[in-house]
């Protein structure tokens, strides 16, 4: 069984945001680090290595040079291959076309198995999984809160993490993409094994082809004045409101 | 400028839901004369009454063999989408919306924007914005490309509730589609959820020194039961009390947490606090003290004493569920 998991460089959650004055997001230069959901992809991937037969797995990050650290990082936890699809310059990249640099890798390459986070950290698009599977021709499921191998063999059972603590189930057919929701598993922290062989193992290298861009974008930073609204009213008329606003904002 | 739109309806066992009427209110500050909505699901009739005699707008009923699946209703949209011809597809930013919407896009040749939470427009196109880095910045994207996908995240929009003159016509579709590389195979509730790490909760419930004693913590613990991914946290004094353990602190100290929403119990908010939790979405501080700080970074804040507040707030949750 061979599985592909995607990984994402994302700026640490504490690093400053630099945008231009062309709305252009250039930064953080440093700070950056494996996005989380990521890491449960490949605590997934490891996961069926232990209780499958011959299973590789590969993991693939796109990006300029400095992506190279998340893909040593996978390998650390348990990537058997790292691959970098290089991208000479800095900046950020829409979904549709991360997605179509690893579909330029990944087709013809006889993956069972393609998992990715349910979403990066820094951009949330949550797209990179459910387009790479329909570019591919493939089934794809996302928020996936458990993943099985049916006793066939040759598919998953799977419960998605809908809204209101519900989970719908699904049997789905190999090959297929999943998108993981933090919670499937407890990523692990990597084996000294792993540590040595990510230091040493080349990686495998692809230098990138031009996609055209589907949409044009620009970046802003979000004003950070917070006013917040006093509640008032009898006790039972506040907590009246709080659920409405709890209501309004989806939360209930 | 037409612009015409498809809206795809989220829907709950029996009835639309709230999110669905979002989207018709996004649809309507676009362009109110040429809104259609598709509504699908194995018995969906009712609901496609329901939703034309809200909205007066006309609905297409698309009767499913099946439950859904993603690969199912990109089926059956992807084939009657473009007959249509819309400029926009509008779809929720739920679980469903989120499963089937960019690949939907890549069926229909085209991109899809997520999580969008407002929308600008000029005479000649349409920019839509969505939240990156934790809603420290945004993001402003203008589709090239006809039709665009967009989903819409829930609460980013009030519900329409303007009355129509008239319930809208609606058109019954069966589909004979059949599921093939995904079957649905019912809905399950985890028993037991195991306890989510703080920093991956969406929901925080934390408990600083007005909770008064430990005995209190319950009733935290109660509040917080009532959301999905949710996890209780606590302030530094609270875990040097030894009434939580350290590992459920949030601030400088321990963790730094970002959920969609923050409530603040009996907590002062001192700096070191409140740099744990200060990029929450939405944060609301319940407090006995009208003065204390957690009040200036919290979106909205109560002044109250929390062992007669939350039993009242579980109480009038209970009424609306």
């Amino acid at each position: 069984m061979k599985i592909l998991v995607c990984v994402k460089q994302v700026p640490d959650t504490e690093a400053p945001v630099a945008i231009d004055a062309g709305g252009r997001w250039v930064g953080p230069v440093f700070s950056f680090r494996m996005n989380r959901f990521d890491e449960y992809a490949l605590e997934e991937a490891v996961l069926f290595k232990e209780f499958q037969h011959d299973v590789a797995i590969d993991a693939v990050s796109v990006g300029p040079e400095r992506v190279q650290a998340v893909i040593r990082r996978a390998m650390e936890l348990g990537a058997d291959t790292g691959v970098h699809i290089e991208i000479s310059r800095e900046g950020y990249m829409p979904p549709e076309v991360i997605a179509a640099h690893i579909l330029e890798y990944a087709r013809n390459k006889g993956y069972d198995l393609i998992i990715c986070g349910a979403m990066s950290e820094d951009c949330m698009h949550a797209q990179v999984g459910p387009l790479l599977a329909e570019m591919m021709g493939l089934p794809s499921l996302t928020a996936v809160i458990a993943a099985h191998m049916r006793e066939d063999g040759c598919s998953l059972d799977i419960e998605q993490e809908i809204e209101g603590g519900l989970r719908r189930r699904f049997e789905l057919v190999l090959p297929a993409v999943i998108s993981v929701q933090t919670g499937i598993n407890h990523p692990r922290y990597p084996t000294l094994t792993n540590v040595l062989r990510a230091k040493r193992q080349p990686l495998k290298r692809i230098m990138a082809r031009e996609i055209p861009l589907m949409n044009r974008f620009g970046f802003r930073e979000a004003a950070t004045v917070k006013q917040g609204v006093m509640i008032t009213g009898s006790m039972r008329e506040q907590a009246r409101e709080v659920v409405r606003i709890l209501h309004e904002h989806a939360i209930l | 400028m037409d612009k015409h739109i498809v809206i795809i309806a989220e829907t709950g066992a029996t009835a639309a839901l709230p999110v669905t009427y979002e989207l018709v209110t996004l649809a309507a500050a676009i362009d109110p004369d040429h809104i259609e909505i598709i509504v699908l699901g194995t018995d969906c009739g009712d609901i496609a009454h329901e939703i034309a005699g809200r909205t007066g707008l006309s609905v297409t009923a698309v009767s499913t063999s099946v439950e859904y699946t993603p690969e199912l209703w990109k089926d059956i949209l992807s084939r009657i989408i473009p007959g249509r011809g819309p400029d926009l597809i509008v779809i929720a930013h739920t679980a469903c919306g989120q499963d089937f919407a960019p690949g939907l896009a890549v069926r229909l040749g085209t991109s899809c924007i997520t999580a969008v939470e407002s929308f600008s427009r000029t005479a000649a196109e349409l920019t839509f914005t969505r939240a990156i880095l934790n809603g420290k910045a945004h993001m402003d994207i203008v589709p090239d490309l006809s039709p665009c996908v967009v989903t819409v995240l829930p609460g980013a929009f009030e519900a329409y509730s303007a009355a129509p003159r008239a319930p809208g016509s609606i058109e019954f579709i069966q589909s004979d589609a059949k599921p093939c590389k995904i079957m649905p195979s019912g809905m399950s509730h985890p028993e037991e959820e195991d306890a989510i790490p703080l920093n991956e909760a969406e929901v925080v419930v934390s408990a600083g020194r007005g909770i008064g004693g430990p005995e209190n913590l319950d009733l935290i613990e109660r509040l917080a039961a009532r959301f999905k991914r949710s996890a209780v946290g606590g302030s530094r004094p609270l875990c040097d009390l030894g009434w939580l353990p350290y590992r459920q602190q949030v601030g400088l100290t321990g963790k730094t947490v970002s959920p969609k929403l923050y409530i603040a119990c009996g907590i002062s908010g001192s700096p070191q606090h409140v740099a744990g939790m200060k990029n929450s979405q939405l944060i609301i501080a319940i407090n006995k003290d009208p003065n204390a700080a957690i009040f200036q970074v919290a979106d909205f804040c109560i002044v109250a004493d929390l062992v007669e507040f939350i039993p009242l707030l579980l109480d009038e949750q209970d009424g609306t569920l």
